[in-house]
């Protein structure tokens, strides 16, 4: 155990403050009691929960209880008793949300994987922006699932753009982080303003340049494209769907193994009762086992594949600056050279294809499309293909 | 077949390599022994945790006390190990003193009442206690806590997990499992959930943590009465291998309870739908490659992690209520009820081979190698990878994962039956409601193992006891637990 007296940088215990010597400690555990699997504390945290527990007793909610839950957190910030007393102290003490807020800055960076910190965030912002404005005419009506009585006086509220640009930076340390998406959804969602909606899908495309794999960034996308209602600027229904499918084709073609870019595939169609079938021409030549040849590519093989890292680099600067010199069908992208092909994602889709069209042969080729995958291309999912063809034979499970 | 980086590297698929270069060492090679679970170790590992207990740096996990008893009390469960009654009740002190005043249970002694960490102390006391006085049963202020419950309930169907804390189906989950074992649901209790539920579905087709209601004025009254919109009602977060295990357990309890429901009045919309095909997929392609030793991963495009060995792999078993799955219920003869399933010895009628007619829908040699070759730690416990450390939380996800890995366990149509036909009714209570009790009772209690169904990578040496796919519990902790609540048998 360290000994807290050898660093001077320590505020001194709560047991060794004047200010604090009304405050009866309360011990986690009777004296008689043998508890097992005990944790060891180190005595800064025994004293500060010991000194919460007191305090949680008499019920006092006063300025000093926000700087024993500070002390708490800041050891465990997973402590959710110190946030929730936490948070109705800062109500009962009508203190500065504002100020708040702004000291949860440096918590969420330093305590990105903890849900309270986000959780604190969200009943904060769900008060300083209370009642929400009204949304477009096309959006939902948003409400809140609580409804505290606080009033914030003193600061007028910060807008709500920062919010998003400070989650924004938060992603750019932890791309993946489930909360940290959770809750910039969150924002968007409840007080569904225009404004906020209006930068999401050139953010979700700067995430999507960083790491074309990143599947919460998908996720994301789809959030905002299709599962959040229509919004104004997006009421051509059929218009977006054509953009996303290019889109999705396009970052299918530079990493054809990508499993998000599949499922946000998929995901387009099915929302969209579009039939797998009209992607057909598109998906074929990424069953094939090595990028079918098209006019601007290579014929030999080999030498395309000499040429491939090298040549790369200047070859996407080339479709930046004219794209309709190197791609031939901008409908159906081809797969780029250095592909691992066939894509064991491609042949699944194919096979869902055939199955979709329905007619005898149609199945026969889907079933031949499922056992190259159960006996070479996606062996550890044997079953689960062997459950296709099963189930494609013989329907009536 | 190794990383699939398209000549496209990303951070995503560096991570992978890495992981992959790191996997592969741990596969043994073929003209050498495979590693067996080390049960020794394991067992070393979980006493010490019991008596010694944890080191400072486990402060983090101060809030989830009766979760690292939990974690540790059933792991000796799988295991196959009973402990002394000394022990036991030094576990039903330690959980019972976590019961706050105003009823739920607190992380620790004095903490706030939190869903999660009742869940925990419940399952802990479903191990380990008993009725009667310090047996901990009886001392669970059960009215207390179903109107703790009730007050967490949202007008969308979900549950916060604390008060003035997030709504999450982690929290759903283990609401309604803690009811369910306790004899605490009501239709009142979950009404709209299944909806919830079902809402949390992504187009990937596993669940999400939560999703986003909206209202609008129904403008009948002059009350701002409100009506929850159908759609859009969008999933915050995606899908997750964590959350989409406790979705889909929920639904397995809720869905045979929404006829009764909607007969009764209390709903009166149409029935809420999730979408299976979809679902098996996602669960199915969460398995990672042979380069991965066939282990779980939770999001797409993530690593493998042994703890989805059990929120993913352990979702499978609860595939059959949803009637995927090629072997149905009722044709399985070799099924011995529910009474008369002891924690199971050195029975012969397992073979040590590997069994060809595995129809389950994931590879579960693939499972259980990761589990043996890349989870276990040499000096005990398990892990997520190599080459972390061990953890009480992965040590048991990974154990049950194993569990489900080798065992089938499914509803017995037979069984169900059974239980209903020996239903003995509470004096007084209304029938409808008798019918939702008997009905909670009867679906929860029906879960068999599979007599001959258990496939052993390795061999039966390997073997630990199979767990209730919804409760994470042994069979008999479950059936010993529930008859008392609801006073059967
Ligand atoms: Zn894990």
């Amino acid at each position: 155990m360290s000994s807290r007296t050898s660093s001077p940088d320590f505020p001194p215990l709560y047991a060794e403050r004047p200010e604090w010597s009304d405050v009866v400690p309360i011990p986690q555990n009777d004296e008689d009691a043998n508890p097992i699997a005990p944790i060891f504390y180190t005595p800064e945290y025994k004293d500060a929960t010991d000194y919460f527990r007191g305090i949680v007793k008499t019920g006092e909610k006063s300025k000093r209880v926000l700087e024993l839950t500070e002390s708490i957190i800041r050891l465990n910030p997973a402590h959710y008793s110190a946030w929730q007393y936490r948070y109705q102290t800062l109500l009962s003490t009508s203190s500065s949300l504002s100020d708040e807020l702004t000291l949860m800055d440096t918590y969420a960076t330093e305590f990105l994987k903890t849900y309270q910190v986000w959780h604190h965030r969200r009943l904060l912002l769900t008060l300083l922006h209370q009642p929400p404005s009204s949304p477009s005419p096309s959006s939902p009506t948003p409400t809140t699932t609580t409804s505290p009585t606080h009033t914030p006086t003193t600061t007028p509220p910060l807008p709500l753009q920062a919010e998003l640009t400070f989650i924004t930076s938060a992603l750019r340390t932890d791309a993946k982080n489930y909360h940290t998406w959770a809750y910039r959804q969150w924002v968007l969602s409840h007080f569904s303003r225009p404004e906020l909606w209006s930068g999401e899908i050139s953010f979700v495309e700067s995430m999507l340049d960083e790491d074309v794999r990143n599947n919460s960034a998908w996720h994301h996308r789809f959030f905002v494209v299709f599962a959040s209602g229509v919004r104004e600027g997006d009421e051509d229904r059929e218009e977006v769907r054509r953009r996303e499918l290019a889109y999705t084709k396009e970052k299918i073609a530079l990493a054809p193994n990508n499993g998000s870019a599949w499922n946000y595939l998929r995901g387009i169609l099915t929302h969209t009762h579009t039939p797998f079938a009209t992607q057909a021409d598109f998906v074929l030549p990424y069953t094939l086992p090595y990028p079918s040849p098209s006019q601007t590519e290579p014929l030999d093989k080999d030498v395309d594949v000499k040429m491939t890292d090298e040549d790369k680099d200047t070859d996407k600067d080339e479709k930046n600056s004219s794209p309709e010199n190197t791609v031939v069908d901008l409908e159906n992208p081809r797969p780029e050279a250095g592909a691992d092909l066939p894509s064991p994602l491609a042949i699944e889709f194919m096979a869902d294809i055939y199955e979709e069209r329905g007619g005898k042969e149609d199945v026969l080729s889907a079933v031949e499309l499922w056992k190259s995958l159960r006996d070479e291309h996606d062996t550890i999912r044997k079953n689960y293909w062997e459950f296709r063809i099963n189930d494609a034979l013989h329907p009536s499970r | 077949m190794t990383c699939r980086t398209d000549s496209f590297p990303t951070a995503t698929s560096k991570e992978q390599a890495r992981v992959e270069e790191i996997l592969l060492q741990h596969r043994p090679p073929n003209d050498q022994p495979k590693p067996h679970l080390q049960r020794p170790e394991h067992l070393n590992y979980l006493l010490r945790n019991l008596r010694q207990g944890f080191p400072e740096r486990f402060i983090s996990q101060d809030c989830s006390q009766t979760w690292l008893v939990y974690w540790t009390l059933h792991s000796f469960s799988l295991l196959g190990v009973a402990l002394d009654p000394e022990t036991k009740q030094r576990a039903i002190d330690t959980i019972m003193a976590c019961q706050h005043p105003d009823g739920g249970f607190g992380g620790g002694p004095g903490q706030a009442p939190h869903v999660l960490p009742t869940y925990a102390a419940i399952s802990a006391l479903a191990s380990v206690g008993r009725a009667g006085p310090g047996g901990g049963w009886d001392q669970i202020d059960r009215l207390k806590l179903y109107k703790f419950f009730l007050s967490l309930k949202q007008r969308d169907g979900s549950f916060l997990v604390a008060h003035h804390s997030e709504v999450d189906v982690r929290g759903t989950y283990c609401l309604l499992c803690v009811a369910a074992l306790l004899n605490l649901i009501t239709p009142e209790l979950i009404k709209g959930t299944a909806e919830f539920i079902a809402s949390l579905q992504t187009y990937e087709g596993g669940f999400a943590s939560a999703s986003q209601p909206y209202f609008s004025p129904d403008g009948s009254g002059e009350e701002e009465e409100e009506v929850l919109l159908k759609e859009p009602r969008p999933a915050l977060g995606e899908a997750h291998g964590g959350y989409t295990f406790c979705a889909l357990a929920s639904w397995v309890m809720l869905h045979p309870l929404l006829p009764l429901l909607s007969s009764s009045g209390t709903s009166s919309e149409q029935q809420p739908t999730i979408n299976t095909r979809n679902l098996v997929r996602w669960l199915v392609q969460m398995q990672g490659s042979e380069a991965e030793l066939g282990g779980f991963r939770g999001r797409t495009n993530k690593l493998v992690d042994a703890c989805y060995s059990w929120w993913v792999g352990g979702a499978f078993n609860l595939l059959r209520p949803l009637g995927v799955g090629t072997r149905s219920a009722t044709s399985v003869p070799t099924t011995s009820p529910p009474t008369t399933t002891p924690p199971k010895g050195e029975g012969k009628e397992e073979e040590d081979a590997w069994t060809d007619d595995d129809e389950s829908l994931f590879n579960r040699a693939g499972l259980q190698e990761y589990i043996l070759y890349a989870a276990q730690h040499k000096a005990g416990g398990l892990r997520d990878k190599p080459p972390k450390i061990a953890d009480s939380y992965h040590t048991l996800y990974s154990l049950a994962g194993l569990a489900s890995a080798q065992h089938n366990v499914f509803q017995v149509d037979e069984t169900k039956e059974k239980l209903r036909a020996a239903w003995k009714p509470k004096e007084g209570d209304d029938p409808a409601l008798d019918e939702f009790h008997k009905t909670v009772f009867a679906e929860a209690r029906a879960w068999t193992e599979e007599v001959g169904g258990s496939n052993y990578v390795n061999g039966k040496v390997d073997r630990v006891n199979a767990t209730h796919p919804i409760f994470n519990l042994t069979i008999t902790h479950v059936r010993l637990i529930m008859n008392h609540f609801y006073a059967q048998e």
